[in-house]
């Protein structure tokens, strides 16, 4: 292949990966479901070698499918037939701290909890907290504007960044910054995964670290009550800094693997993470207390180790799960948080419709659900039902008024349910929105907008903002 | 979907040339709020007091700076003079071809699509008609002192250029002036 040979020629030996052996690894995200060699894969170490890769790869045609740390949950960061991966994960340089105005300058492959480990002596941390912050990039975090546990507070990576800059697909460095002028181009470019541009550097905001942060731990004896007191909270004029909800399987997955002394007996556990002063934490505890009083069980955390041990269990929820099962599969839609009871209820019918078992992880805070589909790859047919099972969820989040995905993006892996969110006029924007910085169509084509054709040939009824075309007919 | 929408989006397709303004679009209200969904939808025509006037009924503001309360949100969303790019969840939009779209939506998180919700913030009318927006709003207590956002960075060529592909892609017959 010439852009194989040239990338030899003009690169360094042994940042260019080629054969079979040497780019197997690279052959697929956290989503491992999918799996597709590239070319050749580059490491590259200097952001000139990043343009050199660019230009060589727009020469021949060759679509670029850029990759951080690879534990994308959506398929972003697979691969294409006929691509070159551009691996990002050498360049990990933090490039400056400022500690007075709370900015850090990063090259993308910096990990996430990385920034936080640096500025912590100075009373500082990156709040965005993905569940993969050991191991994910911020480069990656901002191309899928990734969450955590902590968004309904302190947002998510769209709401801590303060500047990107991106090599366009000829080469070009374009800053853009929450201090330009003109069209929000920065927002644009958090989730954007990897279509646009190559994102070469960052400035995050820097948040300072709570003086005290507890947790208030509940069990419930109903899905429904649980589910009730995340509204209560928010209505009584609490934002807490975390707001986590377990379903019974869930609890027990997470129980018998961290042994932190979950109630096994409730039907939906709530994690409440309170943090500020002293006093605010205080005075915030005693109204959550009051609202949760119908919990059939209540602890609060006395002290940091308490804390971290309540938060154990929920932060090892999917491991554990992945103990019980061969396989799951993760959902991630998000919905108006006064659903959420109705959302588990239709979740569990679907169980016994699809025979499939689910554990419930949610951010209730922010209505962002994290179903666990427990399925066994090796029986036949088992992952074409999960996958239904799955989308179907899809579908009811956006019937209800939310969104196919929260945090973990569309990539390759909801690309018929994004013909469900958005009707043909809107895929077509965003269509042209791609063209506009990436006419070639050479940056991860085909991840994250569906051709108008696979929305056709799906016949996918369109739905609006829980408007649908026929709401007299019962569709549950 | 009202008549006023469909009125506009037939005046818009007829039209070869048109100066978007809050009187001009004239289409004002509070379309829904869940307060303890902490989210507003209005229309953008609502002049920002009226809005505030709904919300601390319920001790919740509007998170960002408000230079002129009188002014109406969509103004404040099309000049971008105020930050309230984080606080944007969703917009409703008509395009200079006439068609009503919609991004983003009512829920905290959302990565479906690139985020044109929070890119039409500054368009000033020049990309399309922003009909409704749907904000994150927070109880007053959580919001501390508010100072304006002052964007000071010149414009590069190359945002001048890909500023104009975009204003292209949404009103391709040029009628928003």
């Amino acid at each position: 292949m010439k852009v194989i040979d040239e990338l030899l020629q003009k690169l360094p030996k042994d940042i260019v990966l080629v054969g079979e052996e040497n780019t197997r690894p690279f052959e697929c995200d956290g989503l491992s479901v999918y799996r597709q060699k590239p070319l050749a894969v580059v490491l590259p170490e200097t952001v000139e070698q990043i343009k050199q890769v660019l230009k060589i790869c727009k020469q021949h045609s060759t679509p670029v499918v850029t990759r951080g740390a690879g534990t994308g949950l959506a398929g972003g960061a697979m691969p294409l037939a006929q691509s070159i991966v551009l691996g990002l994960s050498k360049l990990n340089k933090i490039k400056f701290v400022d500690v007075e105005k709370q900015l850090a300058v990063l090259e993308p492959g910096v990990r996430n909890i990385a920034i936080s480990e640096a500025v912590a002596e100075h009373g500082l941390y990156y709040a965005p907290d993905p569940s993969s912050q050991i191991a994910c990039s911020i480069g990656g975090n901002v191309a899928e504007n990734s969450g955590g546990v902590h968004c309904l507070k302190y947002g998510l990576t769209v709401h801590n960044v303060e500047a990107v800059k991106i090599l366009t697909i000829n080469g070009e460095e374009l800053v853009l910054s929450r201090d330009d002028q003109g069209l929000g181009l920065l927002a644009v470019m958090n989730g954007s995964e990897g279509l646009l541009g190559v994102i070469v550097e960052i400035t995050v905001k820097l948040t300072r670290t709570p003086k005290l942060a507890r947790v208030v731990m509940a069990g419930f004896d109903s899905v429904r009550d649980c589910a009730n007191s995340v509204a209560e909270i928010i209505k009584a004029g609490i934002i807490p800094a975390g707001l986590e909800m377990m379903d019974s399987f869930a609890i027990e997955a997470a129980e018998g693997f961290a042994k932190v002394g979950y109630p096994l007996d409730a039907q939906a556990l709530l994690l409440c993470e309170l943090d500020g002063s002293e006093s605010e934490v205080q005075a915030e505890l005693e109204v959550v207390l009051k609202v949760l009083s119908s919990a059939s069980s209540i602890k609060v955390s006395n002290n940091e180790k308490e804390r971290l041990d309540l938060w154990k269990g929920r932060k090892s929820a999917f491991p554990a799960v992945g103990r019980l099962s061969p396989d799951y599969y993760c959902m991630d839609g998000t919905i108006p948080r006064r659903h959420l009871a109705d959302m588990l209820e239709k979740i569990n019918t679907l169980s016994k419709k699809y025979k499939l078992r689910v554990a419930n992880v949610f951010h209730a805070g922010d209505g962002n659900l994290h179903p666990l589909i427990l399925y066994d790859a090796n029986i036949p047919g088992e992952l074409e039902r999960t996958e239904e099972f799955g989308t179907e969820i899809l579908r009811l989040s956006v019937d209800m008024g939310g969104s196919i995905t929260g945090e973990h993006g569309v990539g390759v892996e909801k690309l018929d349910a994004m013909c469900h969110q958005f009707n043909d006029k809107e895929l077509e924007i965003f269509h042209q929105i791609k063209a506009v910085f990436d006419p070639e169509l050479l940056l991860n084509p085909g991840k994250a907008i569906p051709e108008l054709h696979r929305c056709a040939e799906l016949g996918a009824m369109h739905v609006h903002h829980g408007q649908l075309p026929h709401p007299e007919l019962e569709r549950f | 979907m009202s008549d006023n929408l469909s009125k506009l989006q037939e005046e818009i397709k007829s039209s070869n040339g048109l100066h978007i303004t809050s009187s001009w679009l004239n289409h004002t209200g509070v379309e829904e709020y869940f307060s303890e969904e902490l989210v507003i939808t209005v229309k953008a025509s609502t002049p920002i007091a009226e809005i505030c006037k709904v919300l601390a009924k319920n001790d919740q503001v509007l998170p960002f700076y408000v230079e002129n309360q009188e002014q109406s949100i969509g103004a404040a969303y099309a000049n971008g003079a105020q930050d309230l790019s984080d606080s944007v969840l969703g917009v409703q939009i008509i395009d200079g071809s006439g068609e009503l779209l919609n991004f983003g939506g009512q829920v905290m998180k959302n990565v479906a699509g690139y985020d044109v919700a929070r890119m039409l913030i500054g368009s000033k009318g020049q990309l399309a008609v922003v009909t409704q927006i749907s904000f994150k709003v927070m109880p007053r207590h959580y919001v501390g002192e508010l100072k304006p956002h002052i964007k000071t960075v010149e414009r590069s060529a190359l945002r001048e250029v890909i500023e104009s592909r975009l204003k292209a892609v949404f009103d391709p017959r040029g009628i928003f002036n």
